[in-house]
Formats: structure tokens, sequence, C-alpha cells
């Protein structure tokens, strides 16, 4: 059994831990950081992107608005590239009271929230395609923030610092010597082979898991409720700018603008396991009519994959929280120190939370760490820019196409959706030292364009086994498992366009290509080791 | 619902509703990503400069955004000929999505002198009118157009047309229409205007051969064409809605309009109102109800078994290109059907999507070389068939032809004028 | 024109009816809204190539006998789709690429490598691809182009090579690229081989690094114009069986039929005309009396004596499922059969499994004129061929060219009057 040690074990690979990965690493300590599948898979990846400004919660939840008003700036400053200004408005719906907006003015005024009322008439300029029938509309500097991007940024930025980030490891058990966590055993899900870490302290930021993490500690009476959200991507950019429903928080009540896609999310529902999160077919018919309330006519737009996202939603006994809806909580967080509630020293759990309070997150969790250790190390994360931020510009939508017209006469367009060249992905490949092609997608967004896959996944399947880490079993292994994949998110949705488009996409891979048709891998049906998973 | 109503009407809609606000635009959601398109189009077929229009068109779109300044100048390479988005099997307005995106470009990127002087047809003419011969030497010179060529960007080697030294308009304003039960009106486009007058009286003379009242609209300048491929949309909209204001009249009178210029009869038919915004606009939307290619009209006619029209034998061989506007009209090639009508007459079908020129594409010095390889094939083949004459129904398109191939090209209509013994073989061919 | 005859759809199917009835004097007029399903497919003629269990055919012909009993093979029987084939082969050999010609029948199935990697039957195919029928094994060296991204030989050669099939292979990759291009296409390269200074590039660059008994393989470039002479100086030129391996659209095997239907259309007197599409049709008793056509901005109308509609399925915009989950056949509104109700299940959890959307489409009785819930006919003047019809998933059977061809060909004679008793020789065809 292999042993490494580290002075911080960070269990959780979404954007809490990946910050808090960063935050740890700039304060000079040596970081391993874990997730049991590639980072950002859970809640992370799955939610709108919004970048909220605080608009949604300045009525119902203070705090929380206090919170978004305070980070937003400051994630535009150090990581401006993973953002995009979109601003944002808040829309009275003809459904919608408009007693509310006063409401709103009042809490955007005492949480220090820049926001002007606008007529209708500028709105629907700003928006052509919003509901023609909204009564009022509210700016608010909202923006759409790439969730992958994020947290491959904090990650990479870690690792510069010298932490090491191990995707595919799941932590199995968690050590302990006498009252105190002294690190974990994990298993490489690649390998199947287990190693222990040695840490001097354990952050738990696994979000919706978190509690099953504590658990292996020994630890009673936490529980997390997945609250799911379902969100659906529509094909293009039908607004421009992120919508919101001017009212308490609701269903389907936000459209996100984010890279190509509009995104309209979400709804509510209790599930009993944070990996089971089915997507049902009332949700979506729900969802797509919440869109067309906001923008009409989105029946009849293209609408490109559906998934569920997970709200942790913190349930402890012993302080006598009961959650009831999963909104009637309060968004923020809190830092759970076991030390005090459990007497189990050297581990720390982040519990609530959103994105955009990412980096306050991270902030809170190694400061309390940080106070229990006795080391006085300041939090440098407002300040500084992890790697892919440097030139200090906002995202913009057209920079894909701009870096395209570029390369144009250089070299192959691999995904043609996405815009993504040859060789940037045979770098990525490179990079990632990855097997998986859902992977790359993450780090990409290889194949989320409108045809999902159907030119492109072929390609960078002959491209990755080209690049010598596979054999064709493995290849062929990763198309399936990636068409797998991406039918759970297509066929709750699939109408109109999107059928057209997995009817030829079905042409291609089982007509046409016959990939299901290929010998199966040999041996056990394990894959083999890759090389050393790198980020750097 | 019985199985009546639902053979009788839509059940589905093809194209997104108007309250998505983009109708182009909103087509968009419709590519698979096929790549049918690019087989076709013409441009992406014969240089690697044009990524092709799926690639500027529906895909790059979902990577434009208001506000934003457009990233991708090779967009400019679209020569606007449409044939993407005659062949595109999902509906998606592949042609008039780059149109557009290219005028949001050109907003930016600003026009230079030549494209706002080329996209400006009644400036040229008004302009070269007067001096018409001397202009017409000063054309046909090589050194002139070298020193063209570097002055203002028009290739030395580009076709262009000789100045008539009149004005079909002068013409028309002259001529008195006999009375007829039939009435149709004439647009006759710039390019009879200033440089094939023949061309508009003997449209004229063969409408009265077979019966109609033929009222030609005064004021008749440009359809903006030119300006709306040059993206000058705002300079566009001005001189579409000038052009529709003289034709309404007719339109509202229930007089169908007829053009000879097929690219300019498809601006007022469709183009203008999808591609600049003017759907709703009144005037244009009743002159698009009403007007027809000359050929659509004729064939329409003959048909119904309206078309009293005599036809000698014409023994001559013809080629026949169909330009790729004339194919945008969605009518199939009536100039063919009317010809099958003539006997004797040979007419040898030319397999190509697009002659290259695409109205003022084709003389600009950076894509010269292009149209001339996007049209190398239908020079093959014409020249190949030794024809009398060629045939084609865009006047451009003719110039370009014939100043590649050397054979004289006409207007169908001519070889219709013709046989019907209206006019003699030696003003068939006869320069114009 | 006033055609006697409307084709809707530029498919596989309707060209073939077309070509059909106007080479028997109809005259018939093909409106589209845009090119069909050709481009976009291997160019074979697929006549079976997998079972209701998806296990592989080697005998279509037998094997439609184990269909559903709505299978549109039912509509033709044997003889149809034998007659059908024979026909395509007799007009592809008389056509403006001949002698670029289609071999095989609907017997025997040959084995095929796809692109990557697979082997596939395959039914009636190009004289380019049959000489990669992998029926007893063998060694290939397969060829491709750093240039073209949608074809890797190494990953075709891999799973070749581990295959059941008894085929070892090996790729090797050309750094050929036509017209200077960064990013050429198919297309591109179909061009470039059609030129002689390209192949005798190609040629010198692989000639002495095949082995003895290697065959070539190529991806589905050998040439748009000229195939035939293209393949056969390959042929000539390595000394043994070339063959080339279809890929991802634009399908130059698929557009070689395009073209070569589309003039044989035009040579007896008919048209393609694109970007009409069918927006419904006045009914006069039994019969479509008018066809209603957007044209542009502009509505026309057509009175046929008949209609044929290939429309497609699915993927071609013939079929479609609207936002409430009902199910459309999108032209004239015909009922559609198979189509779970909304509310109930349409696909399921398994993307390679089969789905209950699977064989959605228009139900016909044995003369290919749509029926009702009840089995009744609904139009006397309308026939219905290709992937509209109901009963098949052609991508999982590999069977599409085949019905599109068969269907298509019985719907012209049955216009024509020269439609013979096919139907009844297929055991499944129900009463």
């Amino acid at each position: 059994m292999t042993t490494i040690s580290t002075e911080v074990l960070v269990i959780g690979g979404g954007a809490t831990g990946a910050g808090v990965a960063w935050d740890a690493a700039l304060r000079g300590f040596d970081v391993i950081l874990v997730d049991r599948a590639d980072l950002a898979e859970g809640t992370s990846g799955r939610f709108h992107g919004l970048l909220h400004s605080g608009g949604r919660y300045v009525v119902k939840d203070p705090v929380a608005a206090d919170e978004c008003v305070a980070e937003n700036p400051i994630l535009r400053r150090v990581i401006p590239d993973c953002i995009e200004d979109t601003g944002g408005l808040f829309v009275t719906t003809p459904e919608d009271d408009p007693a509310y907006g006063d409401q709103f003015l009042a809490g955007c005024q005492r949480a220090g929230l820049p926001t002007e009322e606008i007529g209708v008439d500028d709105a629907l300029r700003m928006e052509p395609r919003l509901n023609p029938g909204i009564k009022r509309a509210f700016t608010v500097p909202d923006a759409s923030i790439d969730a992958w991007k994020t947290v491959w940024s904090l990650a990479r930025g870690a690792a510069q610092h010298g932490a090491r980030v191990l995707t595919y490891h799941a932590v199995v058990a968690l050590h302990k010597d006498g009252d105190a966590v002294t690190g974990a055993r994990v298993r490489d899900e690649l390998s199947g082979e287990e190693l222990d870490i040695e840490a001097g302290f354990t952050l738990n930021a696994s979000g919706a898991w978190a509690a099953q993490i504590v658990k292996l500690a020994g630890i009673e009476g936490i529980g997390v409720i997945p609250g799911k959200g379902i969100m659906i991507a529509m094909n293009h950019r039908l607004v421009n700018t992120v919508i919101n429903r001017c009212t308490m928080p609701a269903d389907g009540d936000i459209l996100v603008p984010i890279r190509t896609v509009s995104v309209i999310g979400t709804t509510d529902m209790r599930e009993a396991d944070p990996d089971e999160l089915p997507v049902t077919q009332a949700e979506v018919d729900q969802m797509l009519a919440d869109g067309e309330r906001l923008v009409p006519g989105l029946l009849q737009a293209r609408a490109l994959r559906v998934w569920a996202g997970v709200r942790p939603l913190w349930q402890d006994e012993r302080s006598g929280e009961q959650a009831t809806d999963t909104r009637d909580v309060s968004r923020t967080h809190a830092v759970v120190d076991h030390s005090a509630r459990d007497g189990t020293r050297g581990l720390l759990t982040m519990s609530g939370g959103k994105l955009t309070t990412l980096r306050l997150m991270a902030q809170d969790l190694v400061d309390a760490m940080c106070k229990q250790q006795g080391e006085d190390r300041p939090c440098t994360t407002a300040d500084v820019r992890p790697p892919g931020n440097e030139d200090g510009d906002l995202y913009t939508l057209g920079s894909r196409l701009r870096r395209r017209e570029g390369t144009q006469q250089q070299e192959q367009l691999i995904c043609e959706c996405e815009l993504i060249g040859r060789t940037k992905l045979e770098e990525t490949m490179r990079r990632r030292g990855t097997q998986n092609l859902d992977d790359i997608r993450r780090s990409l967004r290889l194949g989320m364009g409108p045809c999902q896959g159907g030119f492109c996944i072929y390609r960078a399947a002959g491209i990755l086994h080209g690049t010598g880490r596979l054999d064709g079993a493995q290849a062929t292994a990763s198309l399936t498992s990636f068409l797998s994949e991406r039918w759970h998110g297509m066929w709750p949705i699939l109408y109109g366009d999107q059928l057209r488009q997995a009817r030829l996409d079905d042409w291609i891979f089982q007509g046409l290509l016959g990939v299901q048709h290929l010998p199966p891998a040999n041996g056990d049906g394990r894959v083999e080791a890759p090389a050393q998973e790198t980020v750097a | 619902m019985g199985i009546t109503d639902k053979l009788s009407h839509s059940q589905h809609d093809h194209d997104p509703p108007d309250v998505l606000g983009d109708l182009m635009r909103g087509t968009l959601d419709h590519c698979v990503k096929c790549t049918i398109c690019e087989t076709f189009c013409p441009v992406a077929n014969v240089t690697p400069l044009f990524p092709g229009p799926k690639t500027v068109g529906p895909q790059a779109e979902r990577f434009r955004v208001r506000g934003e300044e457009s990233q991708d100048h090779s967009l400019d390479y679209c020569s606007g000929c449409g044939v993407c988005t005659q062949v595109c099997p999902q509906g998606v307005h592949i042609a008039e999505i780059n149109t557009q995106a290219r005028a949001k470009l050109k907003e930016r990127d600003g026009f230079s002198l030549r494209d706002r002087i080329i996209a400006r047809p009644p400036l040229l003419g008004r302009a070269g009118t007067p001096a018409a011969p001397l202009v017409n030497k000063t054309l046909a010179s090589r050194p002139l157009r070298l020193l063209g060529e570097k002055l203002i960007g028009v290739h030395h080697a580009a076709a262009v047309p000789t100045f008539a030294g009149r004005k079909f308009q002068g013409w028309a304003k002259k001529h008195q229409s006999p009375p007829a039960t039939r009435r149709v009106a004439y647009f006759h486009g710039c390019g009879a205007n200033w440089y094939e007058p023949v061309v508009g009286e003997k449209t004229v003379g063969l409408l009265e051969a077979i019966g109609c009242q033929v009222d030609v609209p005064r004021g008749q300048s440009c359809c903006g064409l030119p300006l709306q491929s040059n993206g000058q949309f705002d300079a566009a909209r001005r001189y579409v809605r000038t052009m529709a204001k003289r034709l309404a009249p007719a339109a509202r009178a229930g007089v169908d309009i007829l053009g000879t210029s097929t690219s300019c009869t498809l601006m007022l038919k469709r183009e203008a109102r999808e591609i600049l915004d003017l759907m709703e606009d009144p005037d244009l939307k009743v002159v698009s109800e009403h007007m027809y290619d000359i050929c659509e009209y004729l064939v329409m006619l003959h048909d119904r078994g309206e078309l009293a029209l005599e036809l000698q034998p014409l023994p001559m061989t013809v080629t026949y290109h169909a330009p790729c506007q004339q194919q945008g009209h969605g009518i199939g090639k009536p100039a063919l059907e009317l010809m099958a009508l003539i006997p004797e007459l040979t007419v040898i079908e030319n397999d190509a999507v697009c002659c290259g020129v695409a109205g003022t594409y084709g003389i600009k010095v950076e894509k010269y070389e292009i149209a001339a390889n996007v049209g190398r094939g239908l020079f093959d083949q014409i020249e190949d068939a030794r024809p009398d004459l060629a045939v084609c129904d865009s006047e451009t398109c003719r110039w370009h032809i014939e100043g590649s191939t050397g054979v004289r090209t006409v207007h169908p209509l001519e070889i219709i004028h013709r046989a019907a013994g209206l006019s003699s073989d030696a003003e068939l061919r006869a320069p114009a | 024109m006033k055609p006697d005859v409307v084709v809707v759809g530029a498919g596989l199917a309707g060209l073939s009816a077309a070509v059909r009835l106007a080479e028997a004097g109809a005259s018939v007029r093909v409106l589209a809204k845009g090119v069909g399903s050709t481009h976009l497919g291997a160019g074979t003629i697929d006549v079976l190539g997998y079972d209701a269990d998806g296990g592989r055919v080697d005998r279509p012909l037998e094997a439609l006998g184990g269909l559903p009993a709505e299978h549109p093979y039912g509509l033709v029987g044997r003889a149809g789709v034998s007659a059908a084939i024979e026909w395509f082969k007799g007009r592809m050999a008389d056509g403006p690429r001949a002698p670029y010609a289609y071999v095989g029948d609907a017997e025997q199935n040959v084995l095929l490598p796809t692109a990557v990697g697979a082997v596939a039957p395959a039914g009636v195919v190009p004289e380019t691809m049959v000489g990669g029928d992998l029926r007893g094994g063998g060694r290939v060296c397969v060829v491709g182009f750093r240039g073209l991204k949608d074809f890797f030989p190494a990953l075709v050669a891999d799973n070749l090579s581990r295959g059941p099939d008894g085929v070892t292979a090996r790729g090797v990759e050309l750094d050929l690229r036509p017209e200077g291009r960064a990013d050429p296409n198919a297309l591109a390269y179909a061009r470039a081989f059609d030129d002689e200074g390209f192949r005798a590039e190609v040629v010198a660059q692989l000639v002495a690094r095949v082995a003895p008994d290697e065959l070539v393989a190529f991806p589905a470039v050998l040439g748009l114009v000229s195939p035939h002479e293209v393949w056969a100086e390959m042929e000539h030129r390595f000394g043994r069986a070339v063959f080339e391996i279809p890929t991802l659209p634009p399908s130059v095997p698929g557009i070689r039929v395009y073209t070569t239907l589309a003039q044989l259309l035009t040579r007896a007197g008919g048209r393609v005309v694109l970007n009409n599409v069918i927006t419904g049709a006045e009914r006069s008793g039994d019969r479509v009396r008018t066809l209603r056509v957007r044209v542009g901005l502009r509505e026309v109308t057509y009175a046929p004596e008949w209609v044929v509609l290939a429309t497609g399925g699915f993927s071609a915009g013939g079929l479609a499922l609207d936002s409430s989950w009902v199910t459309h056949e999108v032209a004239l509104g015909l009922p559609v059969a198979g189509a779970p109700a909304p509310g109930n299940e349409r696909f399921g959890a398994d993307y390679f499994g089969g789905q209950p959307m699977d064989r959605v489409g228009v139900r016909t009785d044995h003369e290919q004129r749509p029926v009702g819930e009840d089995g009744g006919r609904v139009v006397e003047n309308v026939l219905v061929a290709g992937a509209t019809l109901a009963g098949a998933a052609p991508w999982r059977e590999k069977s599409g060219d085949g019905i599109a061809l068969a269907t298509g060909l019985r719907a012209a004679e049955l216009i024509t009057g020269d439609a013979a008793g096919h139907v009844g020789d297929v055991a499944t065809a129900g009463a």
C-alpha cells in the first residue's frame, strides 16, 4: 500500500474544493485534492452558470445577498476569463405581483446592490424576445460564469503552487488516530488500486456528498438532503442578459445566457441519493412552460440537453435545523466545526453555499483550519489571479470565433459546434492524460453544441487513439460510453430539432459506423492504467 | 380532428414564429450540421479562404452577440449566391443569416469607397451615361483598367458592361402601350435601364405581342440588392422603400409586375423582406406578392393555356445556365420550358451551381480569382458545346459569362422574341 | 409546368420513384425542401444487415421473413426488393458515371469494414467498395490522410484486427492535403483523386509500403466525377484489390448516386425543384386535388394526378415530434402510427437499446396508400415511400436504402400500372 503525505487533504473537486485547494496552496500549505470523478462533476458542473448579483436574495435572504454583493466584483477581478458580463434583468411577468418590485428595490438598496428600474420598452429593446407583457424591469450586475473553467483554473493554480490534484480517486475510508482525523484511504477508480493519504488536516468540501464523508469519521446525525433541480440548455442564446423573474424564488425563474446556450432553470425536488437524480417528464414540461413565460416561443426553439443538479441541503439533528423546502433555507454557507460538535479534530466540513461565494467559502474554511492549528496565514485569493486569467479581460462570447478565425488556414476544426481546433484538443488530451472523452468534454465543451457530438466524437476518438494512449478497445469504450452518457441528457427533451439531430447521429454512429457492433474490450473489461495524470 | 382537416392545413411550423423576433437567425436551430450546404457552396469548394456556409452561418451565429465586435472576417468571402439555403434539407436560412452577419461585420469595419460606388448602380449609371462612348473606351482600355484596379479595387479583367448612352426609361416614357385586357407592369431594373435598354424594349414588345398592355412605372431606381449584398443595410432599405413605392400602385390595382433581371425580382419578391426586416412593410408586401420573373410569368400563362404565341423554328444551338439567384426563386427552370416550345432549337442545359460573379462579388480585385475558379466548370461546358449563343437570366452573369468565354450571352426572353418573329438573327446576336 | 406526378422529397426514395416515373413517360416534378439523405448515407444499398435481435444477417432476402409484421418490406415482398436492386444497378450502369457500377444482390450480403473498424453487412455496393468484402478474413492496409479528420486509419485497423472476423489490419497515414487546404473534407479529397497528378503522388507514397498480401483501403474519396477510372487505376497500380470505406458526411458515394439520379431524371424530362415546402393539400372526396407549396414567401399550388410522399423520417423532417409530444407527418398531416401517446414513454434509458419511438411512421395498405387507425385508406392518390413509412428502424437494421429504393420504385409502378403482385411472398405481410 502506497502512502503519500500532505499537510492538507481536500475532499471534493468542485468549486468549493478547488477554491479551498487554491486558497490553501497560496498560503503555502502542501495540498492534495481528491475527487472520486472528474473535477466539477458534482453540483458545480451542473448548475446554470449564474454569477449572482445578489438580487435573487435581497428580499428573502439578506445575508446571502450581502455575500453576493461583496463577492461578485471580487470574482470579476480574479477570474475574469471565466466570467461574461451579461448583466441581468429582473422582470415582472404577467403572473407576478408588481408590488414585489418595490420590495426588491428596497432590498437592493439595503444591500448596496446597484440596480435601476428601466422602462418596459427599454427592456424589450435590450432583449427583444422577452415576454412583451412584462410590467416592470430592473437591471442588476448579474453575470454568467463558466464553472468548469473556474474549477480547472483554480486547480491548475493550486498545482502550480505545489498541490497534487487526484481526480478519479474516491475516498473509501477516513483514518483516525484517537480523536483526530489523520487522512484518508482512496481508491484509484481507473486502476482499482488503493493508496493512503496522510494529512495533517482534512477539509471536507464534498457538497452533496458531505454527509457520506463525515460518516466515515464515525460522525452521526448529519445529513445532506439532495435538492434536485433540473436545467435545460436551449441551443442558442435566446437572450444575452440574465433574466430573472421578479418574484419570490420559484421554479423556472432564471434564464441564463452562458457561452453559446441559454439555460432555463430550475426545479426543486427532494431526492434520496445525490447520485440518483432522475429527470422526470413532468419537470421537463414544467421547465419548458416556465421558459415560455419568460421568452414566448421558447417551446418552438431547440432544447439541447437536460440535466439535474443538486443543492446540498444541510440537515443537522443537533442544531435542530429542519429543512422543508430547499429554497426556504438560507443559501449562505457555514463551516461545520467537528471539533466543537463531535470532539473530532483535524476535520472541517463546508455546508451549504453557492458557487458565487466559492472564494468566501474557501476563505472561511481555510481560516477556520488555520485558527485551529494556530497558524497565522492570511488569505490572498481576493487579489491573485489563477492561471488562465492573466490578461484581466472578461470573457466574451466571440473569443472562440476570433481564435478560430486566426487559425483557420492552419489547422483542422474538430468540434465544429464549439469551435475546438485540433491543436487545442490534442494538447488537452495530453495534459489531462485521460482515456475518457467525457473528461475532455468537460474541459473544452467538446460535443456540447447542437450536434451533441454527432460529428466530433468520432473524430475525437480517432485523435485520442492516435495519441497512442489507448488501443482500439479503449478508444471504442470511450466513444460508446460518451454516447451513452450523452443520451441521458438527451432523451427527456428529445423533440423537434433535437430529435432530428439525434436521428441523424443515430444513423452516423449505429448505421454508418456500427459502433455497437464493435468487438468488446478484451480481458476483464478494465482499462489499462494511464500514465500519471498531470494537472499543470 | 378529422382527416379532412388534417390534410387542409399545415400541422407543423417549418420556421420559428415571429414572436422569437428573429425570422432568419432563429432558423439556425434547425441546423443538424449535415454538411450538405458546404457540399454545394461554390466558393468553399474552390477556396479555403471561405470556411463554408454552415460555418459562417448557423454555426458562427451562436457565437455572435449584440454589442460585441464581429470576429470572423472570412464571412466576407460569402458571395451571397444563396445556394446553401436552397439545398438545406432542414430549412435553415443560411444565406440570409450570412448576409445579415456580413452587414454587422461591415458596420464595424466600415465600407470602402469602392463598395459604396459599385453597390449603387444608379450612381454609376447617371455618371457614365452622358459620356458613354468615352466611358466605354476607358473601361475597355487595359492600362486604364489596371490603374482603376489600383485606385478603386475593381479587377482589371472583370467583365463590365458597356453603357448604352441612353436610358430605357427614356424610351419607355415615349412608348405608348396599346390598350389590352391583360395589364402588366414592367420592372426593368438597372441592367436594362443603363446598359441593355434593348432587352427592355424587347420585353415590352413581346408582352404586347401576346396581348398585354405594358405599363412601365415611372421613377424606378435600384432594387437595393447590391447594397444589401455589400452589407449596407440602411441604404439598401432606402432604395427598397423607394422602389416599392414606385411599384405598389400597380400591385394594389392587381396588376402583376414582371422583371427581366432575375436577381432583382428575387430581391423584391423575397430577399428584401427577409433580410432587411421589411416583412411587413405594406408597399413592399403588396409588390412582393405580385412580383414575377418574366419566364416564370410566361410559363404560368402557358400552363393556363393563355400564352398566345406563335413560335417559328430557330435552328441554332444554345446553352442555358440558370443563375443561382434564379434558382433562388424556387420555380424550376421556366426558361427551359419556354425554349422547349421553339422548334429546332437545341438547348444544352448547363450543370453549374453558380457562374461566380454573384453581382458585385466577382469584380472585386480580392474576389476575382475565386469567382473565376467558381465559374470555370461552367465556362468549360459552354466552350465545349460551341453554341451559337449562351443564355442566362441575370445580366451580371451574362456579362461575366460572355467576358470569360467570348460567347455572346443573351436573356432567354431574347430567344423567345426572335422565335416569335419579332426580331432578326442579326438583332439577336448583336452585342448589347 | 403542370406535372402529372409530384414527388415530395429528393432522397433515394423520391428520386428513384421520379426517375422510374419519368422514364415511363409520366411528367414528374420533384419538390423538396432541400437535398435528401443521399449525401449523408454510405452510398450502398443495404437491404437488411441485422435482424430484430441485432444479429448479423447473411442472406437478407431469406431474413425478410423474420421481420415484424408491419415492416415496410411487407409492402414490396422479396420479388419487389430484388427487382428494385436490379433496376438500380441498371440505372447506375447507364448513368453519367458509367462504367461506374454497383455489384451484388439482395440474396447475399457482403461484409465491409466501417470507418471505426467494425465489420458490417452491406447489400449492393459500388464496385469501388466490394474489394473490401471481408468474409473469409484477410489482411488490409488501411490508408488515411492526416488532413482528413473524418477517417482514422489506425483506429480502423486496430478495431478490425481485434474483431472475430479473421482480419488483420494496419493503418498508414499520408500527409497529402489537396488544394493547399488545412482542413479539407471528403469532397476535397475526392476532387483530388479525380486528378491524375494526385493519384500518382498517392501511389508513389504507398506502393512500396504495401505488403504483398494486403488489400488497400481508402476512405470513400475515390473520385467524384470519374470513380471508375480512379478505382481501376488504383487497382492497376497496386496490383491488388483496392476499395473505399464510407465515412462521415459529406458522402462522396452518396453524392454520386444523387447526381446520377438527378441527371437521369432531367434526361427523362423531369426536374428537382428545391426550396419548395409542402404546407398542405385540398381534398376532393378521397383524392388530393391540390397541393399547397410554399416557395419563398409565396404559396403556389399544384394539381397533380398523383403524389408520392417521400419526405423521410425524423432526421429528414418528414416526421416531427413537437414539444407537447405529439407526432406529425409534416407535409400532409397524414395519420402517424406507432407513436406513444403524450405522457407515455417515448425513449428508454439505454442508448443502444430499442426505443418505443423507433418504428413510428405512416402506415399504408399494400398499395402504399396511407391508412388511418382503423386500417382504412385515407386518400387515394397519395402514395408513401421511404423512411416516412412506419415499421422499420433503419439505422439499427441497416435497411434504409433498400426500403427507400424498393418502396419508391413500387410507388412509381403502382402509378404507372406496372406493379406486379409482389405482395404476399414475405411471410410477415399481414392481411
